[in-house]
């Protein structure tokens, strides 16, 4: 049956994503362009009279940064998913008292604005003496994923069957075994969106890292954009650049891990 | 499946998961910027200014000013819109930086907030600076801090649009031989004019040297002057010698319009000087012209060099040292020319018309131009400002009548400055 | 088929008839609460809760003092503003910009979650499918979602600018005036919405594709043998198990959609003259958009979203409640 001709959809499809990725080609043009023909009207589709300018200063400047970036993003997926994984099994099979109360709390504190939060995270970070490292950045990070993969674990977990827990319980499994050999292995779709998101927060973050980390050794690359935002001017070409930079080796990553994860989903299938 | 029942596991992984937030913030090196604990340690510099690299002239400045006055230096660069935050939450928490380097018009809400030192504490030297330039660092008769350089606005043109549209730039004098001007380029093909007007600070930065120069008053808005500039706006926009998107400009996106070379006129400033040479065609500069003739005041831009208030005022010798050093002429003449300013002195400013003769015009506009806090504003200066702008977006975009917006305007202003 | 080892064993739904509409698996029996299952709950909860309370606790009263005293710039650094109840909440509801701020919020919310939830659910379905690239295409579908907002938003205004963007230009050459976006109080709010459509698609193709990968496809076989068509089998199966995930794809894209603040400033600065100001760019603007910060208003503003939410996630939980014990 699968093997019908799909090409179409694969048609369909390719137009859908160039569709939506057109205003970041379009960013991709303007990382290309000179000063001069940045306001052209009409605009070029292409960069006719490209610069790599734009490119040589990032090059220059930028790369190392990308570690740094890469560290807090994978670092934030970890913490994200090591506390609102139990949370949310907990919220959704366990039923505690004071859960709904709890679900309510993790609503309000996304409400909180980033800016506030990070004149927050100022404060104590300044007396832990944690300002400008990556670790403090991955805590603050985190707070953006943390109540959103406890309501998205919960959410999940709560479409488990619960015959299948009741099984478990029944083999005379504990809580936390049933957590672990059944809910987590079931909870796979969950744990890669939340952890998508985490990375994805935490990658393109620039509220906590400007607060929190401005002027380190360990800046992340969304910052190294203020490389080009002068006091009265901005090198847009420059500023693209780097979003252009940044976004590739995430890119990259974002496909393999894709892959891989459909790549699992069969090979479970298989041992099944 | 081999269940065995651990909970402890569980209980195990919880301890490990806060533990390891823990441990993540505790094992980390910390670097803040702890700078009031005593009078040794390193000075920390915060500027605005990005741009620069460590490798830049500007940072190398600081570590030379830094050695010369015996210590090391801590720089560490912030987006001039960020800043004004960054300091005022620094100072909050007792973090302030020994030196800070702040746009001009900030210096009176960071001096109401208590966090700047005045140049009579820090004994830092302000005689040399021009009295218009110091200006927009006093408030209430005292200083608090001393600029690095200025810049102000002018209008830039293109020599061979104004050519084939036969006007000649020195014959632009006033307003109504400017919007001639722009009435033969637009009638030539061309655009007219590019400016920003968009509805922030730099909105009406842009506005002034045209409310200054019909010779209205920041203190009243809805005079028949003010109504005057801001109607010369409306109806360029209206008749199409202004784009339509100079209601979102940034100074730097209006700056990109004028640099494809299909507009007349741009106005902006002097820190563009470095750029217009690389837009590959031949430009010039006049002053802005008021309503009647003569040089409009337009508001001075720059940044202050200040001392931030510390618990150890054992500090603030060091800092003066590092400022008068920032400061001094040579420094100064350096700074300024890597910036794209004019220096705040007489004799710098001479160096530099002698280098580069065309800052002439720059620094005739310099002497022309006037502090936005000035005039005893201070604080005031903010909460005019902003319904001033949205005033100049309302009429721009059609919503409002140039009298009318400003009225509302002014009501608004009024009732904050109260 | 593409069941892991412990996925759950279709249990006899009967696909054709009522019984889907009860689709949504119950969460447990109704028995009463063991004190030792108390314990576990709480031990799997604590290390959120001790989290939120070291991490959030502070920020959020600092939201409340905020709004709850007078600060001036002076007393925000020194210390000791006076306490002033509400005043600045009444300041905030006298304010002209407060009617439009609603009416622009509410819009703005409301559109928006509803246009990324359809197109995000349209595309969840059309990727569940098998063809070539499709997970490669799914991948690159989160792509703007790696740049930070300054440069998606900044694009976006650079396409809808007046005289140099590219769809006037597009729409010149198709014979339609050009259209004033960014810059008419007609447009501004339409064009700000259009952007955080498009950056909220992909968060709602994700979730929800996850979503319907936890369907388990024996319910389609059994569907397609009780003789349902696509279109049945997506209404009787696919939306009703979909429905958990749907309500917090959809709680959780109002809570996010009600504080987008960034992607307005940057495209509008919430103008020309309010016309696209929501209460997130007016706090935004009150606190931080000026040279003279109004700490108390912002603040003031920040907390009326947040009983926004409230309400909203007040609805959610009942609503979840009601299914549970459906």
């Amino acid at each position: 049956m699968r093997a019908k001709a799909t090409w179409w959809k694969t048609a369909i499809g390719l137009v859908l994503t160039a569709f939506m990725l057109f205003p970041v080609y379009w960013m991709v043009n303007v990382s290309f362009t000179r000063d001069r023909d940045m306001r052209k009207t009409p605009p070029y589709w292409f960069p006719v009279h490209g610069t790599l300018e734009g490119y040589r200063a990032v090059v220059d400047q930028q790369l190392p940064y990308l570690g740094t970036s890469l560290l807090v993003g994978l670092g934030t997926v970890v913490l994200t998913v090591v506390l609102s994984a139990p949370a949310g099994y907990s919220l959704a099979k366990l039923r505690p008292r004071g859960g709904g109360v709890l679900s309510f709390v993790l609503l309000i504190a996304q409400m909180i604005p980033g800016v506030i939060m990070a004149m927050g995270f100022y404060a104590i970070y300044l007396s832990l003496g944690i300002l400008d490292s990556a670790a403090g950045l991955i805590v603050a990070d985190s707070t953006i994923a943390v109540p959103f993969g406890v309501l998205i674990f919960t959410a999940f977990m709560s479409t488990i069957p619960e015959e299948l827990v009741q099984a478990a319980r029944t083999d005379g499994a504990g809580t936390a075994r049933t957590f672990w050999s059944i809910v987590m292995p079931v909870s796979r779709n969950a744990t890669v969106t939340v952890s998508l998101f985490a990375f994805l927060w935490a990658w393109s973050d620039f509220v906590f890292a400007s607060t929190l980390d401005g002027g380190g050794t360990r800046e992340p690359i969304t910052l190294g954009i203020y490389h080009y935002i002068g006091n009265n001017n901005q090198q847009w070409n420059a500023i693209m650049a780097t979003a252009v930079v940044a976004s590739i080796p995430a890119t990259v990553l974002l496909i393999l891990a894709q892959r891989y994860v459909s790549a699992g989903v069969t090979a479970g299938a298989v041992k099944d | 499946m081999n269940v065995v029942t651990r909970r402890r596991r569980v209980l195990g992984a919880s301890l490990v998961a806060v533990a390891l937030a823990g441990g993540l913030v505790a094992c980390s090196s910390s670097s803040g910027g702890d700078s009031g604990s005593e009078a040794s340690g390193p000075y920390t510099i915060w500027d605005p200014y990005p741009q620069f690299d460590n490798s830049s002239d500007w940072v190398q400045l600081l570590d030379k000013c830094g050695s010369a006055a015996g210590v090391t230096v801590k720089r560490t660069a912030y987006d001039t819109t960020d800043l004004t935050n960054k300091a005022l939450l620094a100072a909050q928490q007792n973090n302030s930086p020994d030196v800070l380097i702040v746009d001009n018009p900030v210096i009176s809400t960071l001096a109401d907030a208590g966090v700047l030192t005045t140049t009579g504490d820090t004994k830092v030297d302000t005689s040399a600076v021009e009295p218009n330039l110091l200006a927009a660092g006093q408030i209430g008769g005292k200083t608090y801090g001393i600029p690095i350089g200025a810049n102000t606005l002018a209008l830039y043109y293109n020599k061979s649009i104004l050519r084939a549209a036969g006007v000649d730039a020195t014959t632009v004098k006033d307003w109504a031989s400017l919007t001639a001007a722009l009435a033969k380029a637009t009638a030539a093909g061309k655009k007219g004019i590019t400016f920003s007007a968009i509805g922030t600070e730099e909105g009406s930065f842009q506005f002034l040297p045209w409310f200054w120069g019909a010779g209205a008053n920041l203190t009243k808005l809805d005079s028949a002057q003010g109504v005057a500039a801001l109607s010369l706006w409306t109806d360029w926009l209206r008749k199409g010698y202004a784009p339509n998107s100079v209601i979102n400009n940034t100074q730097t996106t209006s700056w990109q319009e004028f640099a494809t070379g299909q507009y007349a006129f741009a106005e902006n400033g002097t820190w563009q000087l470095a750029n217009a040479k690389k837009t590959g065609f031949d430009y010039g500069i006049i002053p802005i012209p008021g309503q009647n003739g003569g040089t409009a005041p337009a508001p001075t831009g720059g940044e202050f060099v200040t001392v931030p208030v510390q618990k150890h005022t054992a500090r603030y010798s060091t800092s003066e040292k590092l400022v008068a050093c920032l400061t001094s002429s040579d420094n100064s003449y350096t700074t300024d020319t890597t910036l794209s300013y004019i220096a705040p002195t007489d004799p710098v400013q001479a160096k530099q018309v002698a280098a580069t003769p065309e800052l002439r015009v720059w620094v005739d506009a310099v002497h022309a131009a006037k502090g936005r806090t000035s005039d005893n504003l201070g604080t005031k200066y903010p909460k005019i400002s902003e319904p001033m702008w949205t005033a100049v977006q309302a009429a721009l975009s059609g919503s409002k009548a140039p009298q009318a917006a400003l009225s509302a305007a002014q009501s608004t202003a009024a009732s904050a400055t109260k | 088929m593409n069941n892991t080892t412990h996925a759950p064993v279709a249990r006899p739904v009967r696909v054709s008839g009522e019984a889907a509409r009860a689709a949504p698996p119950r969460t447990g029996g109704r028995a009463g609460r063991p004190r030792s299952g108390q314990w576990a709950a709480w031990a799997f909860l604590a290390p959120v809760t001790v989290y939120l309370v070291v991490f959030y606790a502070y920020p959020l009263y600092r939201n409340l003092d905020l709004s709850l005293r007078d600060y001036t710039v002076r007393s925000f650094v020194q210390g000791g503003a006076p306490f002033s109840g509400l005043a600045n909440y009444r300041k905030v509801l006298g304010d002209p910009t407060f009617g439009p701020a609603l009416l622009h919020t509410v819009v703005f919310t409301l559109v928006s979650i509803a246009v990324q939830f359809a197109l995000g659910l349209a595309l969840a379905v059309f990727f569940t499918q098998y063809f070539r690239l499709s997970a490669t295409l799914r991948a690159l579908f989160l792509v703007p979602w790696l740049l930070p907002l300054i440069v998606s938003a900044s694009t976006w205004s650079w396409l809808l600018n007046s005289d140099s963007g590219l769809v006037n230009s597009v729409l010149h050459g198709v014979g339609v005036a050009p259209v004033n976006w960014l810059t008419s109080p007609r447009w501004a709010l339409v064009s700000v919405i259009i952007a955080n459509i498009w950056i909220g698609i992909p968060f709602n193709l994700v979730v929800l594709y996850s979503g319907l990968q936890t369907i388990s496809p024996n319910l389609y076989e059994a569907a397609a043998l009780d003789g349902a068509n696509g279109w049945q089998k997506f209404w009787r199966v696919t939306f009703p198990l979909l429905r958990p995930v749907s309500a917090i794809t959809l709680l959780l894209g109002l809570i996010y959609t009600l504080k987008v603040f960034d992607i307005i400033w940057i495209m509008t600065k919430g103008g020309p003259t309010d016309s696209s100001t929501t209460f997130a760019t007016w706090s935004y603007r009150l606190g931080f958009g000026n040279l003279l910060p109004q700490f108390g208003p912002g603040a003031a503003v920040g907390n009326l979203l947040i009983v926004m939410a409230l309400i909203f996630g007040l609805v959610y939980i009942r609503v979840q409640r009601r299914q549970q014990s459906a």
